[in-house]
């Protein structure tokens, strides 16, 4: 450990720990399909970060590199190299993938870039998971971003929402491929209702929809204003134009409710525990839906490197929603 | 009003259940409580149904709604093997059952259904649309349909389709009678014949594994496939299937449907597309390019057989003739080894060796695809060399893929040994795989039969199976000619030793 990290020893020590996993078991798959660079600060919980990407690494094997915010302080970076390691059932061998981790004053930010660039897995998608929306926010963190296919963030994490969506939308803007997990939270949420609409029925009274509200329970609020924008965008191209009613409501039990009216039909949606409720006039359905931990939010986003367009046009509408007055 | 529904996300959702009913008919039978209304219920539970989603049960039992909400809560409680039993996912799920009872024989059933199907269509909004699902005993298949059709229940308002259970006939021509009568009611293009096989992922990998890379197709013809195995055994014997199994045999059951369905899907040529249509056309024309054979030629490319009681693991296991419902000098086959032929430019000579048995050592189905050895042997490593470059499929029970080949030991010297190089579908996708049962149910109420047979696939595997059990009927076997718990009659060894060949052992 020192106080600079080389890009030639990390790989070397990586090397050196295969050849001496090799020895010690009977055979070591190596797996890599993305290099996953998360982004945390140093009061971030290791064990619960450690935690998530072990269980992402079976579906999404990687070369994780973990860096980790010291805060203030001189300029320093320190490194140390793992691996994960998991026995499938049935499978004699031991499949494993390289974790980086590198622990960052705020000072040493700068020199980032240098070393995660030859540390990135040739020819694979590089993914930025920026976990702390302090960091989003320093030059820096351009810099790094700009050598990734994607970067994801967790917009319910931001202090302000509108400020949140407005960061968002300016890097999708310049042509970044941005990933937001309040975007990733409403996947199922939106799936159900479109699925109201499948119903040919229903779909012809779409166009009699005259008022969209969305309720949220805080820190969903940038959840709110992206289904809130994307049912528009919706009616939009059913040739509805709306506005959506976005509010707090203080004491409900769902962390949020749609509601979509038309003269002659209701549709709602909200949360019961682990469940999705949807009530479709008088019929009610309900389906599992279990609460959506870092794991199962990175799982999907991870499965997608390329630019989501449905999100970047629902992150617009909601940009021109929250900030009326930007281009 | 839109044409299409504006909220659709690609690529991100899930593929959607269309509003529709679907009525089962053998409600109370093992198949809809073991796998049909658990596989069902998993939609239901993974949010794969619409709102207004119903089935109606149908058999002779006499039932309330209630009760046969109950029994089949009772069974999805006990069969749905890897999914929670929520009671309120349950509650809104069992809204949308209700059941008839009646004899399929008695005309007035259909219109008591044709009564119920208009009343789901005005409260749940399916828009008319409707699956039939028999799960009857098939000689109720023809009934069924001329019944539903007799009381205007074959056409309506939305879709109308039939989805049937082999076996499809007992050989070429009731096939093609089950199908004419099937098609007095349903179009050809409505009618579903479900081959659970063909719904297990790793038979649906086999496409994405030969078409989607493109390192493997190149290798995948007579020039450098030496030959292929197909192997469905299983430990268990008829258990109290004998009756059954008295008419149908390991030939009939598992040959001429699931095992040439995956033959088919590992030798067809790549489709134009990854629509139904044409992957079935190429899934069709490799089954009719399978040679048929001579009675000479079933004589030495085919082996029956019939296990004999042994004694397996401290326990006594009856043999097939000592099991209830069977004829004690029964000369039905529990195994059947077959050696076919593709007669076409891609596999001209290579065999493909079929077999399939009760009582074998292991339940296991899996595809091995022989490669040829190297043209010159340069580590004088003639036994390790030979038959160094296998790929397993594995269909279960784990699915996956795995890739033998030779590398060098480490070392001064330069000796070789075979390593594997696997893709296990339960870990490298820790993601739980639907059941067989949820990907088809889900495939014929969406309208994609892809994975299900169609007419002239079934009359093309009866056209070659045929002349093997013609051959076998006439001939009388020698049996028991395999021990329980044995890789089957030492013939079927021999079959392929005529080659240089030797069974695998999975």
């Amino acid at each position: 450990m020192g106080t600079t990290v080389a890009p030639e020893k990390v790989l070397k020590e990586l090397s050196e720990l295969w050849v001496s996993h090799g020895e010690a078991d009977a055979g070591v798959l190596r797996a890599c399909s993305i290099t996953l660079v998360v982004m945390a600060e140093g009061s971030d919980d290791a064990s619960a970060l450690g935690e998530t990407l072990a269980a992402l690494m079976p579906e999404h094997p990687a070369r994780a590199i973990v860096i980790r915010l010291s805060g203030a302080g001189p300029r320093a970076l320190t490194e140390r190299v793992q691996q994960q390691c998991w026995k499938p059932f049935g499978l004699g061998k031991q499949i494993c993938c390289d974790q980086i981790e590198i622990t960052a004053s705020d000072e040493a930010l700068a020199d980032l870039p240098s070393v995660l660039l030859p540390l990135a897995v040739p020819d694979l998608p590089v993914i930025v998971w920026c976990r702390s929306p302090r960091l989003v926010k320093l030059p820096e963190f351009s810099d790094i971003a700009r050598m990734a296919t994607k970067v994801v963030v967790d917009s319910a994490a931001f202090p302000n929402a509108a400020d949140a969506i407005r960061w968002m939308a300016g890097a999708a803007l310049s042509g970044q491929t941005v990933g937001d997990l309040s975007w990733t939270r409403l996947t199922r949420w939106r799936e159900m209702l479109s699925h109201v609409f499948d119903n040919r029925e229903y779909l012809a009274k779409l166009g009699g929809v005259g008022s969209v509200r969305v309720g949220f329970q805080p820190p969903f609020e940038v959840c709110a204003w992206l289904m809130g924008a994307w049912i528009c965008d919706a009616l939009l191209d059913g040739g509805v134009t709306l506005r959506p009613a976005v509010q707090e409501s203080a004491g409900a039990d769902s962390t949020m409710q749609v509601e979509l009216q038309a003269p002659d039909l209701k549709v709602e949606m909200n949360r019961e525990d682990e469940r999705l409720v949807i009530r479709v006039n008088e019929l009610v359905s309900c389906t599992n839906l279990p609460q959506p931990t870092d794991y199962l939010l990175m799982r999907e986003e991870l499965g997608i490197v390329q630019k989501d367009t449905v999100f970047e046009r629902a992150l617009a509408s909601a940009a021109r929603l929250t900030y009326p007055t930007d281009k | 009003m839109p044409h299409d529904n504006p909220f659709q996300d690609q690529l991100r959702f899930e593929r959607q259940v269309p509003e529709c009913a679907v009525v089962i008919f053998g409600a109370n039978g093992d198949l809809t409580k073991r796998k049909l209304l658990p596989a069902l219920y998993r939609l239901a539970y993974d949010r794969r149904l619409s709102a207004g989603f119903a089935i109606v049960g149908i058999s002779r039992t006499p039932l309330s709604d209630d009760q046969f909400r109950e029994n089949m809560k009772s069974a999805v409680q006990q069969f749905s093997e890897d999914t929670d039993f929520d009671a309120n996912v349950w509650q809104t799920f069992a809204q949308g059952l209700f059941y008839i009872a009646g004899d399929v024989a008695d005309q007035d059933l259909y219109h008591r259904l044709a009564g119920k199907l208009e009343a789901i269509e005005a409260e749940r909004h399916t828009g008319g649309n409707v699956m039939f699902y028999l799960s009857t005993q098939p000689s109720q298949y023809a009934e069924i349909a001329l019944g539903l059709g007799a009381a205007g229940l074959g056409k309506g308002s939305g879709w109308r389709r039939l989805v049937v259970e082999k076996p499809f006939g007992h050989d070429l021509a009731s096939a093609r009678l089950l199908s004419d009568q099937l098609h007095q009611v349903f179009n050809e293009s409505d009618v579903y014949r479900i081959d659970h096989y063909l719904g297990k992922e790793t038979v649906q990998n086999i496409l994405a594994f030969r078409f989607g890379n493109g390192i493997f197709e190149p290798l995948w013809n007579r020039r450098y496939v030496n030959h292929v195995q197909i192997t469905g055994a299983e430990s268990i014997g008829v258990e109290d299937r004998g009756g059954y199994y008295e008419e149908a045999g390991a030939l009939d059951d598992m040959i001429q449907n699931h095992l040439l369905q995956v033959m088919a899907t590992i030798a067809m040529e790549p489709s134009a597309s990854f629509e139904a249509r044409s992957v079935r056309d190429e899934r069709s024309k490799l089954l009719r390019s399978i040679r048929p054979m001579t009675p000479d030629e079933v004589r030495r490319n085919s082996v029956p057989g019939q296990y004999g009681p042994a004694r397996i693991g401290g326990v006594d296991a009856p043999g097939y003739r000592q099991e209830k419902k069977v004829s004690p000098a029964s000369q039905q086959n529990t195994y059947a080894a077959v050696t076919f032929f593709i007669d076409n430019w891609r596999w001209a000579g290579v065999p493909f060796y079929v077999r399939t048995g009760k009582r074998l050592p292991k339940r296991v189905t899996e595809i091995a695809i022989q490669f040829n050895s190297a043209p010159l042997h340069l580590f004088h490593q003639d036994g390790a060399s030979s038959g160094a470059n296998l790929l397993i499929v594995r269909i279960q029970p784990e699915e996956g893929i795995s890739l033998r080949f030779l590398s060098k030991l480490p070392g001064a010297g330069m000796t070789l040994r075979p390593v594997s190089m696997d893709f296990n579908y339960g870990s490298s996708f820790g993601e739980r795989s639907p059941s067989a049962y949820e990907t088809l149910l889900l495939d014929a109420i969406i309208g994609d039969a892809t994975l299900y047979t169609r007419q002239d696939m079934v009359e093309a595997s009866w056209s070659v199976v045929e002349p093997i059990q013609n051959v076998w009927r006439q001939t009388r076997h020698v049996f028991p000619n395999y021990a329980a718990g044995t890789w089957g009659p030492e013939a079927a060894d021999e079959m392929l030793a005529r080659r240089g060949h030797v069974w695998r052992k999975p």
